[in-house]
């Protein structure tokens, strides 16, 4: 019951941090959130794979760039696009990239699933290059029309308000992280951390491995693709570099591993150490890649649980050393 | 009724003749065990019944439908349920998760998203009941790769049975036990198999003898004898190829 009321009353709070976090921290480190936020839900549905499933991508910016590339070209092409049908054709492009890839890459596991993604992750940035009358090739799309969030009738809101958007773009990926939550909550999940543990088993058990991979990769995409979306409608501008680019790949792969991929929250609290990190470092160099790798190779030497198992244990050690029975311990 | 019948049944790897033409008969309700020496081909014969390898040449029928070379999935779901002769749990989930998948597979949940499988009453209460009876309520929140070795085993041939299958197939369900370990776990093994049909691999012929109601020797990969405990104790063939060695 306590505990309950202490949930309730966490939550109410961190709705109203979220809420007023524009007034308090002033226009640059609201972007700076929202920058956080789409990599915190990119790296968490990276995880979904890596950490939920132990299918371990190399490419998960694909679906990052298809959801990013979706929902640009859209609002390119189409007049009067409203704000969350873009948004939902980006997550409609990342799934149906997912839909013709799970065929093959539910069929593989380990370093040949990694490398598999690699190649396919590195083809979609070379087609976005290439294709240019289609992508914008190296410059990307940008300088689409942003619509407003409207329903008709009732309100308009414009979104090239950096304050606007904020609000926006934390509600949708709130949601997104809430469902990717409960996804792992349901009975379906529970099936998803069998196939990672022992994929036989649950083949012998009467599940179906190849489909139950099927099922998370497309909604691991999705939510790239969700992500992507956003970050397009963010930037106004979508690039191969900044969508299909190998350090999109890579920045969820760091993030997942320094947050700890044991835990669902981790990669939220790994974009947000990498993301501070870059944030510091650039004020003294250019260099912020070769801080994040060293960053990685420490993380991975000395807390390969990533900064939640790290805390974990701590907390343990805490623990057992104030608890009277860890006390008695000792002193036997 | 034959719920489980073997025809003619070849396997081989890359030319090494394994199963030589078994015809094994498990009838419902029983508890058939198969024994032979090592290298005698029982896991092999377990392999090609459940689905792992497809038979060279040969046909296999379940409750009188032919299954050869179904998948495991598929058998599964037929209702023939299998443990393994090296553990192979789910380490790092707990017992409880471990028993839980089994119940979800049996009430045949397998693409629900829309519930929380932990406010899944009817679920936890009859994973509960299942952990209760195989004596792992204090395991209930330890990761499964952290459980004692025979504590691990009865977990092991549990989930096997957790999906309540027609017919469950035992690869050396006592297998690296103590002495101790391996009484707890025929005690075990009887009691969940009481009213099933069972085909048990076994080494320990202690265990054969009390726990079998039919018994098929295999020896080379041909099926040397068939019948009851007694009637196996007593045959010549069986003696000089396999129990006299332990009896001598």
């Amino acid at each position: 019951m306590k505990n309950k009321k202490v949930q309730r009353i966490s939550w109410v709070g961190l709705i109203v941090i979220l809420a007023l976090y524009p007034k308090i921290f002033g226009i640059y480190y609201t972007n700076f959130f929202v920058t956080f936020a789409i990599f915190a839900i990119y790296s968490v549905s990276f995880n979904l794979l890596l950490g939920y499933t132990a299918l371990f991508s190399f490419g998960h910016a694909m679906f990052f760039g298809a959801g990013g590339y979706g929902t640009a070209l859209a609002l390119k092409h189409i007049q009067g696009l409203p704000l969350l049908p873009a948004v939902l054709i980006g997550l409609v492009s990342a799934v149906v990239l997912a839909l013709i890839l799970c065929p093959i890459v539910v069929r593989v596991t380990g370093s040949a699933f990694a490398m598999l993604h690699l190649a396919f992750g590195q083809l979609m940035y070379v087609l976005a290059l290439k294709m240019r009358n289609i992508t914008g090739g190296e410059d990307g799309i940008g300088g689409f029309p942003i619509p407003p969030f409207s329903i008709p009738g009732i309100v308009s809101i414009d979104m090239k308000a950096p304050e606007n958007f904020y609000y926006f773009a934390i509600i949708v990926l709130g949601l997104s992280l809430w469902i990717m939550w409960f996804f792992t909550k349901t009975p379906f999940g529970q099936i998803q951390v069998g196939v990672r543990d022992n994929a036989m088993r649950i083949d012998y058990l009467g599940f179906k491995v190849p489909q139950t991979k099927a099922v998370v990769y497309v909604f691991a995409g999705a939510f790239a693709g969700i992500s992507g979306s956003i970050f397009a409608l963010f930037q106004n501008l979508i690039a191969a570099d900044s969508g299909f680019g190998i350090l999109v790949s890579f920045g969820a792969v760091i993030n997942t591993l320094v947050g700890g991929l044991g835990s669902f929250f981790g990669p939220v609290c790994g974009a947000a150490i990498m993301q501070i990190l870059e944030e510091l470092t650039t004020r003294y160099t250019d260099r912020v890649e070769l801080v994040a790798g060293l960053i990685l190779i420490l993380v991975i030497m000395f807390a390969p649980m990533g900064f939640v198992g790290g805390v974990r244990i701590l907390k343990q050690k805490w623990l057992a050393s104030s608890a009277p029975g860890g006390k008695l311990e000792k002193a036997s | 009724m034959n719920i489980l019948e073997t025809k003619g049944l070849y396997h081989d790897f890359k030319g090494l003749e394994v199963l030589f033409d078994v015809n094994l008969q498990v009838q419902e309700g029983e508890r058939h065990a198969v024994i032979g020496p090592n290298g005698a081909g029982k896991t092999t014969l377990f392999n090609v019944i459940t689905g792992t390898y497809r038979p060279r040449r040969g046909k296999v029928f379940f409750k009188g439908k032919e299954i050869t070379g179904a998948k495991p999935h598929e058998l599964a779901r037929l209702g023939m349920g299998r443990s393994f002769q090296l553990t192979s749990t789910f380490n790092r989930l707990t017992t409880f998760q471990n028993i839980r998948l089994a119940i979800l597979s049996k009430k045949k949940i397998r693409f629900n998203l829309l519930r929380k499988v932990d406010k899944m009453m009817d679920i936890t209460k009859e994973t509960d009941e299942v952990l209760k009876r195989i004596n792992l309520e204090g395991e209930r929140n330890f990761p499964a790769g952290v459980l004692s070795y025979g504590k691990h085993r009865s977990l092991e041939i549990s989930m096997a049975l957790a999906t309540d299958p027609d017919l469950v197939m035992l690869d050396e369900p006592t297998a690296g036990m103590s002495r101790d370990e391996t009484h707890y776990g025929v005690e075990l093994i009887r009691r969940l198999t009481e009213g099933k049909t069972a085909v048990i691999i076994e080494h320990d012929m202690d265990v054969v003898f009390s726990l079998a109601d039919r018994i098929t020797v295999l020896h080379y990969g041909q099926i040397l004898a068939e019948g009851a405990p007694s009637d196996i104790r007593q045959n010549q063939a069986v003696k000089d190829a396999y129990l006299g060695e332990l009896e001598a």
